[in-house]
């Protein structure tokens, strides 16, 4: 029966060529663009280069400083998370790092602007990076300030060219650096490890950062299992809520929280949970799908002019309203899978174009197989949504009005 | 094997009321071959359409085989229409985007059969209407004689107990009438009964009974 389907529904695709192509031309377009955003968001929050096991890993994301009158939003300050993260008890391993910035570097005359972050040693170890050449700087490094940098691909390829650059040195804002070791490039959308040169913290400067309640600092705890995490975080706020605020005056509270960068969003965002934002997600998706499908109920309603015959025939000889409803979703969501796959292709396309317009540095979307399965999802639901209502509508046309073509 | 109890059937729209069919009570016998005449509009395709539960009467009564089907619901209806009705228009209704083997095999996807089962049943019904060398083509490449025969394959390849004809030959010149005409007189020395509207009295003599109708009432 699904064969007969299939073939019929292929059939009625060729016979109104037009028709179709903008059918398919509303659902490759729709189902691009969120697959493309699905890939992104992918990116942005599932475990990819260098954040491999993120699975196990909250970090401290964001914080805020209030009271009566003054209030600062920004990433946390060092002396916080000395006293909060570094003190917690049955943790992996604790990074701790600042927010990338943009900095000016010059090698042999030359001015390039490159992202510099400031990390510990534990960096390294937290964050699974791939060293191309060379090793990362250590812990005593940080403990001794030592004048250690690693750079990523793209940086080596800009100083050095082709060239090996272990043991050479990089002036980077004002300092010189040698290098220890080169990575392989960390995309942007990966916040937490994203920049070209890695420095110790200790290098910075100045000192003052050691004092910052609220500054451009950000740690991440690696937590021995996942079932971990919960203890760690309610450790965490305990620390938080021990700790002594430097003005209590001007300020009264202090939030933060040991987070995944999903529910640090959610939190900047001012929702009330992670989930509240997978809603929104989920209702964008929804909306955004919702103009191309009414495009495609109000095409499919008009086959029903064309059909009528058939399916006077079909109740005649015994198919139910449902079978005749089930006959006409799966041809939609055939239309709609078909849709899907060229989406997929196209895409790849698109994200591969992302990937090389320098638009996101050292993007890496890519298709994997669970964005594979959520444009399936996604085409499957696309199909679905436009496909119930033209089917039911068929489905309740009288036998007799449907013989004599008047749907 | 039919019966129709003071059978009434009207149309309402908005405005207008029309009496299709007003208090027919017909009784046809298990391998009859009915013949249901009369002029355009007097009701004999709303006949047709109550027998074959495709359309519901406003009033009276309509039992096949003993069984009362007025008020059933849609997957009764469509079990019977499946399992003990075949039907044969005027136009085929084939559908043109199916290959003809596979026009004859709709049936049968409401059955559960496996594809060979089914394409053994519609390549056996192509044979017996003299078609078992067009099964691969589409209903557009054949004459209208042979379109009409295959809809005569889908309409026996269930093998029903009762085929219903609105018309068979209505479309068809004189020749390929009496083609049609004496496939369907074989199927019913073959045991089915046959229920058919046709405004050809020559065709009509070739049936054991007419029905005749007359603004919606019988008249003989």
């Amino acid at each position: 029966m699904l064969t007969n389907y299939l073939k019929l529904a292929i059939k009625v695709l060729l016979r109104r060529k037009f028709f179709t192509f903008v059918s398919f031309f509303g659902v490759c377009f729709t189902l691009t663009v969120l697959i493309v955003a699905t890939a992104m968001l992918d990116h942005e929050f599932s475990a990819h280069y260098p954040e491999l096991k993120l699975d196990r890993m909250v970090g401290v994301h964001r914080a805020r400083m209030s009271g009566p009158t003054n209030s600062r939003d920004a990433a946390a300050g060092y002396r916080v998370i000395e006293r909060t993260v570094r003190k917690l008890e049955g943790a992996e391993r604790i990074t701790v790092f600042q927010l990338h910035e943009q900095v000016a570097a010059y090698q042999d005359g030359r001015k390039l602007t490159l992202w510099l972050k400031h990390a510990d040693g534990e960096f390294w170890r937290v964050f699974d990076f791939d060293f191309v050449e060379g090793a990362p700087y250590s812990q005593v490094d940080e403990e001794r300030a030592g004048f250690v940098a690693v750079i990523n691909e793209s940086t080596r390829r800009a100083l050095f060219g082709g060239a090996s650059a272990l043991g050479k040195s990089i002036e980077v804002d004002g300092q010189r650096f040698r290098i220890t070791g080169v990575v392989r490039d960390v995309p942007f959308t990966r916040i937490r490890p994203f920049s070209d040169v890695w420095v110790p913290i200790s290098t910075m400067k100045s000192a003052s950062y050691r004092e910052e309640m609220i500054g451009s600092f950000m740690a991440v705890v690696l937590a021995k299992q996942k079932g971990d995490i919960p203890a760690l975080r309610r450790q965490f706020d305990e620390l938080v809520r021990a700790m002594p605020l430097p003005d209590p005056v001007r300020f009264t509270r202090y939030e933060t929280a040991l987070e995944t960068p999903f529910e640090s969003l959610a939190r900047t965002m001012e929702l009330p949970s992670p989930n509240a934002l997978r809603g929104i997600f989920l209702l964008f998706a929804v909306l955004f799908m919702t103009l191309p499908a009414i495009n495609l109920v109000n095409l499919n309603l008009s086959r029903i002019l064309e059909r009528s015959s058939e399916i006077g025939v079909r109740r005649a000889f015994g198919a139910t309203r449902a079978t005749l409803i089930g006959q006409f979703v799966v041809e939609n969501v055939v239309l709609t899978l078909i849709g899907g796959v060229l989406a997929l292709g196209l895409s790849a396309i698109t994200l591969s174009l992302i990937n090389g317009s320098g638009l996101i540095p050292y993007a890496q979307f890519t298709i994997n197989f669970r964005i594979f399965l959520w444009g399936f999802v996604i085409a499957l639901a696309f199909g679905l949504f436009s496909g119930v209502y033209p089917a039911w509508r068929m489905s309740r046309m009288s036998p007799v009005n449907a013989l004599k073509g008047n749907a | 094997m039919i019966e129709l109890s003071n059978v009434t059937k009207t149309y309402r729209t908005d405005k207008i009321e029309t009496l299709a069919l007003q208090n027919l009570n017909l009784s046809v016998g298990a391998g009859e071959l009915v013949a249901v005449m009369g002029p355009s509009g007097c009701g004999k395709s709303t006949l047709l359409n109550l027998v074959g539960l495709l359309d519901s009467p406003s009033s009276g009564h309509i039992s096949l085989e003993g069984e009362r089907v007025n008020g059933q619901g849609d997957r009764y209806l469509s079990r019977l229409r499946n399992e003990k009705l075949g039907f044969i228009f005027q136009s085929f209704h084939l559908v043109s985007d199916l290959r003809v083997v596979d026009n004859v095999e709709i049936p049968l996807l409401y059955r559960a059969m496996s594809s060979k089962e089914r394409r053994k049943a519609a390549l056996e019904a192509l044979e017996r209407v003299g078609l078992s060398s067009r099964t691969g083509h589409f209903p557009g490449q054949l004459s209208g004689g042979q379109q009409q025969r295959v809809a005569i394959a889908r309409a026996i390849v269930g093998k029903p107990k009762i085929l219903l004809a609105d018309e068979p030959t209505g479309n068809l010149d004189s020749q390929m009438g009496d083609e049609v005409m004496s496939i369907l007189e074989s199927l019913n020395d073959e045991g089915s009964t046959v229920v058919m509207v046709t405004h050809d009295a020559r065709l009509a003599q070739k049936t054991d009974r007419v029905v005749r109708l007359f603004d919606g009432r019988q008249v003989d």
